[in-house]
């Protein structure tokens, strides 16, 4: 699954698709981060993915 | 509580001079490449040293099995062997593998991965983009395949950009 959302310094980038439909601009976005920023950027993502799933799991029947 | 602080994971892994080598994803991340992943893989070095300070760390971070209601905790004996230890952390899930693709370990994966450094002096080991690719295009599950061309662009970027850094240097 692709990340989404754009990163603070790839605002100014435009899209850069290529053949196979990847964005480049957003590997180059993640390539301008240090790895540890990569990693934080990605923890973020997660983090909000699985608030959001918690928020709309079945709940039981009482 | 929080669920994915990977950094947070390899922070404390490397603190205690854990013996392993980031796969999956997770190593692709932090190659670049713009993909997510919900839990870290690691292959770590079973020798009784290494796997009782992974053990340790483990134990910090209140790892158990992850499809497991009764809350069972990885022992030495799951962990020096060849399999995959499925567990959820404090900081997210984790899979601690004893081999990958087709019974390679750490030591068959060493000369496949790079030292990445995570700050604060830590370093931790990461397989190679290449490597990666090539692992995954063995697997060749839908998953695998699908996050092919993504890996390979971020392979290409890269190349790319240390090809402009030697023309500038």
């Amino acid at each position: 699954m692709s990340v989404r959302s754009e990163p603070a310094d790839a605002s100014q980038a435009a899209p850069d698709i290529d053949e196979n439909g990847v964005d480049r601009a957003q590997i180059r976005a993640m390539l301008a981060r240090t790895p540890e920023e990569r990693l934080r950027f990605v923890e973020a993502f997660v983090e909000s993915a699985l608030e959001i799933r918690e928020l709309n799991a079945p709940r039981p029947v009482r | 509580m929080p669920r994915a602080r990977f950094a947070e994971i390899l922070r404390l892994l490397a603190e205690n001079e854990v013996e392993f080598i980031v796969v999956g994803m997770a190593a692709g991340i932090l190659h670049g490449a713009p993909v997510t992943t919900v839990d870290l893989d690691l292959v770590h070095r079973r020798t009784r040293e290494n796997v009782g300070r992974l053990l340790r760390v483990l134990s910090d971070l209140d790892a158990t099995y992850r499809h497991d209601p009764r809350r069972l905790r990885p022992g030495e004996s799951h962990l020096i062997g060849p399999g995959h230890q499925l567990l959820a952390t404090t900081y997210g899930d984790l899979d601690c593998l004893g081999t990958i693709d087709e019974d390679r370990g750490y030591d068959e994966l060493l000369p496949l991965s790079v030292e990445m450094a995570l700050g604060e002096g830590r370093t931790v080991r990461v397989l190679t983009l290449p490597a990666l690719i090539e692992l995954k295009e063995r697997a060749g599950r839908p998953k695998d395949l699908a996050a092919l061309p993504v890996l390979r662009a971020t392979l290409d970027e890269t190349r790319r950009q240390l090809g402009r850094g030697s023309r500038s240097s």
